[in-house]
């Protein structure tokens, strides 16, 4: 296995795609993606400008939370292939210089794993205590329910061993008890089985639930951190240049803890910034925007924040106020369909109506923005979803290569899809794929080949600091991005109208502002404020050269 | 040659920067920087609570504020939500402070407020007063739901008034322009108030601003451009009327020179209107129609028959000039009556006025001073209400309230007659 | 004799037929120039008339109120007054000078005088009407506000007003025309001083607690309000 350079801080430039290896491409004609089928598109990838892949988890499981209710953590699933496949796939990945970060569920199992089935069988079974019992169903009184729609407790009735067992999500995936050193040192050994094969990092799902206290929320508690630093330590010792990746839907503030003094997760999540880029353009106000980023603490130095426009989940509205959340319903879900769980299960296509500059300007915002971006699968070419599949598969359909027989993705009879392909006329495979846009130099899979390469070419999108100008336009977000010598001035419009923003960069004087795709010289910046016009959602990059 | 424009570059580039509006709130001010925190907080919280999606901009037009009322304005930041983590309201609440003259005027602090509607394209507007001290977030409300969910075009604030308090609104303002203009609203002039853009954007093409009977009191004209141009009009019930702190409120003789003349001046240029106009219709109205207390009489009334006396007798020549002969010998003769029997009866009262107002109209005096000549009158009038009523309750006013209100009505052809023939 | 006589009267014939002879046509000339005077003052008046309606001069004397100190003088509007002052004015020439042109003697070197001194006399009416107007206006402002305010002796007040203005208006008008011009100035000057003074000694002796009770109220403590009147609004 090729060593790839240990260049320790690669997530800070990484620019992460998102996907799910069912989803992208079929090799032997089953309906679902597989490994080597996502080999054969890897250079597809490659030309994308992508350097990282995020891989939903593709282990042995029922299935019954695509793939995140785990029943064998070390092996692949046989839908998407072999172990051996996946050690292909990552081979010719890091040959095209590109990482692969996993999912490590570790808050629960499938109860099809075999931890659980051993555990639940009796309770003198030595797996018992690797998860959380009960007698009753009181335990934990004021703890919330994450999937509101669909459960009514985080306590389950086992008929099998006649106890509760508790579960923060799905009643078929139970937690584990990680209180028991042997929780640990089993996730500990599923981490190195991974690691050693050659994964660049993970992704920890739900981590903030780890641990239970009486008289708490159950989430983020201290000996939460305790077991995180516990990986960390081991990683850094063991396998130094990996990466872990927190998925902690919280507060900033809260989040921050996850952090440590950089000593715990070297990235998480911004979740509350998501739904505000999105409200921000609803609103043409750039207020939801500052306002989340001013609450949010600086992070040590090795850490960085993971920003993303949409994931395989819903859009979240956790962390929004009611006023906020019945808004984004309002302009985005206008359909209760299209609601779940306190989000909004749609992709980025459909949520800005297919507005083509809509949706570069969020693309613009998530590649020029502080933080490691991730891009969704599809939203590339601008793939649509269906809201009536269920659960939040309607974002998670195949990938479109092509107009033709199952948009490319696999050769098996259509029905025989593990999903159907979006076929309406406006987002429709025959609409909107990969070929197609491949012939056009203006297509959006060109433009965003383009920013992505013009974003890597630049470390102050990756590492730099950011300052916000505020101009006086509320519809304009401005901010100057810094690192050493190097600035980069990015202005956005985010309003359906024309705009004219005066900017002080009184700071910036006698520097001259390169506009970063065209390459094109501005004026000279004086001692007046510097006065933009900008058409409807259009965004400027600006190198500030001295020259 | 390109005409002057009255707004100042840095204002424009202000309002530019805000961009178009759903909600807009002026708050003129001139020296209030006691109050104008409170004023403005309470604005905020009705566009954060009530008005939660919609663009807003709040506008202080300063005249010439020798405090620190617009430093306080433009340096206070949003009140922070503690149990949202710190989060404000969803949008933007943009605040632009102006300073559009040296001293202090009403009539061009409108103007600019109109000004800021119109090139905003706000829906609906108010105009709240940073010396109201008992301004609260619910009025704000009040004046803008009508106008912005209702479709109304000028909403006018009824108080809860003590019983002497507003005699000159309740007994000359409210019932002759409800008999002149035919819409019963009772405030016209008032501190706050609620317009609609469309209503700003035909004040701003009128040819009036600079006109000196619009510098102290222009509201009154506002809803009578309204129900001239065929416009909605309302009024919401919002609360007591303060009492104005002393040395604070203008005496009598301003009050009357600002509202009396301002009145006489909206008959005189809005003539067409209501000439051919024989009655009054009720306006919408939200809340209760007006309330009494039960306060006390003032002390000392027989100062006020003092000065009616010396002024019927002082004034006599102007008097003649203005009043028909038979109306001022009337006025000379109950100015002969022994104190305790006064009686200033309604129907000589609404004469008097409306010869006044012919005489205006007339140009018999300089018009300033003919108004002024009404003092001694007023207080006439004032005193043999003090007289009659100083054991009266609430509901007893009210009815007296009404019964003049009709005889306004009743006179309005000799008003007619007078305002179209010269004496 | 008899022939002395009829020779005499015929020479006193024919000397008052010269003098028609050269009278006449003086006298045809002036005639000729006051109606030439008349025309050309009409056709003046009537273009000033319309320039000053295509200007709107009245619209401008109403908005800067002067038009209502002509109707209070039951003078013309503005474009009207000034166009037939220049009428008159303009036929006021022709016909001085149409006098001149008869040389009668002496009578030339009043009418340069007169000529000379129109200007003045002019400005002297102007300043009368001016005074008479502001007079009015002012000693009618001072009267209402001293009734309103409860002053005592307003008419005082106000006639006192008056005829400073009218003592200042006419003092000036005299001495813009010249006539005696030091006695003039003198007098209003005595007389002035003389009210002013009285005046002083009236109010600072008679008018002690006035005076206290004004400085008190516009300096000192409000709230020592004779009288308290309701909220008006």
């Amino acid at each position: 296995m090729p060593q790839l350079l240990d260049e320790s801080l690669w997530y800070k430039d990484a620019v992460i795609y998102q996907l799910h290896v069912r989803t992208f491409c079929d090799s032997n004609g089953d309906g679902i993606g597989d490994f080597r089928g996502l080999t054969t598109k890897l250079d597809y990838l490659q030309e994308l400008g992508i350097n990282a892949i995020w891989l939903l988890p593709f282990y042995p499981s029922p299935l019954r939370d695509d793939g995140y209710d785990i029943a064998d953590y070390t092996s692949v699933h046989p839908s998407y292939g072999t172990l051996q496949d996946f050690k292909d796939f990552l081979t010719a990945a890091h040959n095209r210089r590109i990482r692969v970060i996993t999912e490590m569920v570790v808050n629960h199992t499938s109860d099809q794993h075999p931890w659980f089935q051993e555990a639940r069988s009796s309770r003198d079974n030595p797996k018992r205590d690797w998860y959380v019992w009960s007698d009753t169903d009181t335990r934990y009184q004021d703890v919330r329910i994450i999937f509101v729609d669909t459960e009514m407790s985080n306590w389950a009735w086992d008929p099998i061993s006649k106890a509760y067992y508790w579960h923060r999500f799905f009643g078929h995936q139970p937690d584990l008890n990680y209180d028991n050193p042997a929780v640990r040192q089993a996730m500990w050994e599923v981490m190195k089985f991974w690691l050693d094969i050659g994964v660049d990092g993970f992704r920890l799902d739900a981590v903030p639930y780890l641990i239970e206290r009486e008289g708490t929320s159950c989430e983020n508690l201290p000996e939460t951190h305790e077991i995180i630093r516990e990986f960390r330590q081991r990683i850094d010792l063991a396998y130094p240049g990996k990466m872990l990746l927190a998925e902690a839907n919280q507060w900033p503030a809260d989040v921050r803890a996850y952090f440590g003094n950089g000593d715990e997760f070297h990235m998480a999540f911004h979740f509350p910034l998501m739904p505000r880029m999105f409200m921000a353009v609803k609103l043409e106000d750039r207020k939801p925007i500052i306002e989340i980023l001013e609450q949010t603490p600086q992070i040590p130095p090795n850490c960085q924040w993971c920003i993303f426009l949409r994931n395989h989940d819903e859009l979240t509205l956790e962390m929004v106020t009611s006023v906020e959340r019945d808004y984004m319903y309002d302009e985005y879900a206008g359909d209760k369909a299209m609601r779940i769980n306190l989000g909004i299960r749609r992709r980025l296509a459909p949520m800005m109506e297919n507005d083509r500059r809509r949706v570069e300007l969020l693309t613009g915002l998530l590649l020029s923005m502080p933080g490691t971006p991730i891009i969704y699968y599809g939203d590339e070419i601008g793939m649509g979803d269906n809201v009536y599949l269920g659960d939040r598969n309607g974002v998670r359909t195949p990938m479109q290569w092509n107009g033709g027989w199952n948009a490319g993705f696999s050769t098996a009879d259509p029905e025989r899809l593990y999903s159907p392909l979006i076929s309406n006329p406006v987002y429709g495979y025959q609409a909107i794929n990969v070929d197609s846009q491949r012939r056009s130099a203006h297509s959006l899979l060109s433009w965003t080949k383009s920013v992505i390469q013009t974003r890597n070419a630049f470390r102050v999108f990756s590492r730099g600091s950011i300052e916000f100008l505020n101009p006086s336009n509320h519809r304009v977000l401005a901010y100057v991005r810094r690192l050493g010598e190097e600035k980069v001035l990015v202005v956005n419009n985010l309003s359906n109208s024309a705009q004219a923003v005066e900017l002080n960069l009184q700071m910036y004087k006698r520097h001259i502002p390169i506009e970063m795709f065209g390459r094109n010289l501005f004026p000279r910046i004086g001692d007046l404020p510097y006065l933009l016009t900008l058409g409807p959602y259009q965004f400027y990059w600006f190198r500030l050269r001295r020259i | 040659m390109a005409e002057e424009s009255f707004l100042a570059d840095d204002f424009l580039r202000q309002l530019m920067s805000v961009g178009e509006v759903d909600l807009l709130v002026g708050i003129p001010s001139h020296n209030h920087a006691s109050t104008l925190l409170q004023a403005l907080h309470c604005v905020e919280e009705t566009l954060r609570q009530n008005f939660v999606r919609e663009r807003a901009v709040i506008l202080n037009v300063d005249g010439g504020s020798t405090d620190d009322t617009r430093k306080l304005f433009i340096e206070s930041s949003e009140r922070r939500d503690v149990a949202h983590k710190g989060l404000t309201s969803l949008r933007t609440i943009h605040r632009i402070s102006v300073e559009y003259d040296r001293s202090p005027s009403q009539g061009l602090a409108l103007h600019h407020i109109v000004a800021a509607a119109d090139l905003l394209r706000a829906r609906a507007c108010a105009v709240v007063s940073p010396g109201t001290t008992n301004l609260t977030s619910n009025w704000v409300a009040n004046l803008l739901r009508p106008v912005y969910r209702e479709g109304l075009d000028f909403v006018a604030p009824l108080y809860a008034r003590s019983r002497f308090q507003g005699l000159l609104a309740r007994d000359l303002l409210y019932p002759m322009s409800r008999a002149v203009f035919g819409q019963r609203i009772r405030e016209l002039y008032s501190d706050e108030w609620g317009f609609s853009g469309r209503l700003a954007t035909q004040c701003l093409e009128k040819e009036v601003w600079q006109e000196e009977t619009m510098r102290a009191r222009p509201e009154a004209w506002m809803a009578i451009t309204a129900i001239g141009g065929g416009l909605k009009c309302g009024q919401y019930f919002l609360g007591p009327k303060p009492a104005s702190p002393a040395g604070t409120s203008p005496d009598l003789v301003d009050a009357i020179r600002q509202t009396v003349g301002n009145l006489f001046w909206c008959m005189e240029i809005n003539e067409p209107q209501w000439l051919n106009r024989s009655s009054s219709q009720p306006v919408p109205t939200f809340g209760p129609d007006h309330e009494l207390s039960s306060d006390g009489v003032p002390a000392s009334p027989e100062k006020i028959f003092d000065l009616f006396r010396s002024g019927v007798n002082e004034l006599e020549p102007i008097l003649a000039s203005i009043l028909a002969p038979e109306t001022h010998a009337q006025i000379k003769a109950i100015a002969l009556s022994d104190r305790l029997k006064f009686h200033f009866a309604a129907e000589l009262w609404v004469k008097t006025l409306y010869e006044f107002a012919a005489s205006y109209h007339h140009s018999v005096l300089n018009r300033d001073h003919l108004v002024q000549a009404l003092v001694p009158l007023y207080r006439g009038r004032l005193y043999s209400f003090l007289l009659e009523h100083a054991n009266s309750s609430p509901e007893v006013m009210e009815t007296r309230s009404e019964m003049v209100c009709q005889e306004f009505e009743r006179q309005k052809p000799y008003l007619v007659e007078r305002w179209t023939t010269k004496h | 004799m008899k022939e002395l006589v009829i020779q005499g009267l015929r020479q006193a014939y024919d000397n008052l037929v010269h003098m028609f002879a050269e009278f006449l046509p003086r006298l045809l000339v002036m005639l000729v120039i006051i109606v030439v005077g008349l025309f050309v003052a009409y056709f003046l008046k009537t273009i000033l008339r319309a320039l000053l309606h295509v200007t709107r001069l009245d619209r401008l004397s109403e908005e800067a109120g002067a038009s209502r100190f002509l109707r209070m003088a039951a003078l013309p509007s503005m474009t009207e007054l000034l166009s037939r002052s220049l009428f008159w004015v303009t036929w006021s020439g022709f016909i001085l000078i149409g006098i001149s042109v008869l040389g009668v003697a002496g009578l030339q070197e009043q009418i340069s005088r007169l000529f000379l001194l129109l200007p003045a006399i002019f400005v002297a009416i102007l300043i009368l009407f001016l005074g008479l107007v502001t007079a009015n206006f002012l000693s009618r402002a001072a009267l209402l506000a001293a009734v309103n305010a409860g002053y005592p002796a307003p008419k005082l007040l106000s006639w006192s007003i008056r005829f400073v203005i009218w003592a200042l208006a006419i003092s000036m008008a005299l001495e813009q025309v010249g006539v005696a011009r030091q006695t003039v100035i003198a007098a209003f000057s005595i007389v002035f001083g003389a009210f002013m003074f009285g005046l002083a000694i009236a109010f600072g002796l008679g008018g002690r607690e006035l005076a206290r009770e004004f400085l008190e109220r516009n300096l000192g403590d409000k709230k020592k309000e004779k009288y308290e009147e309701p909220q008006p609004l």
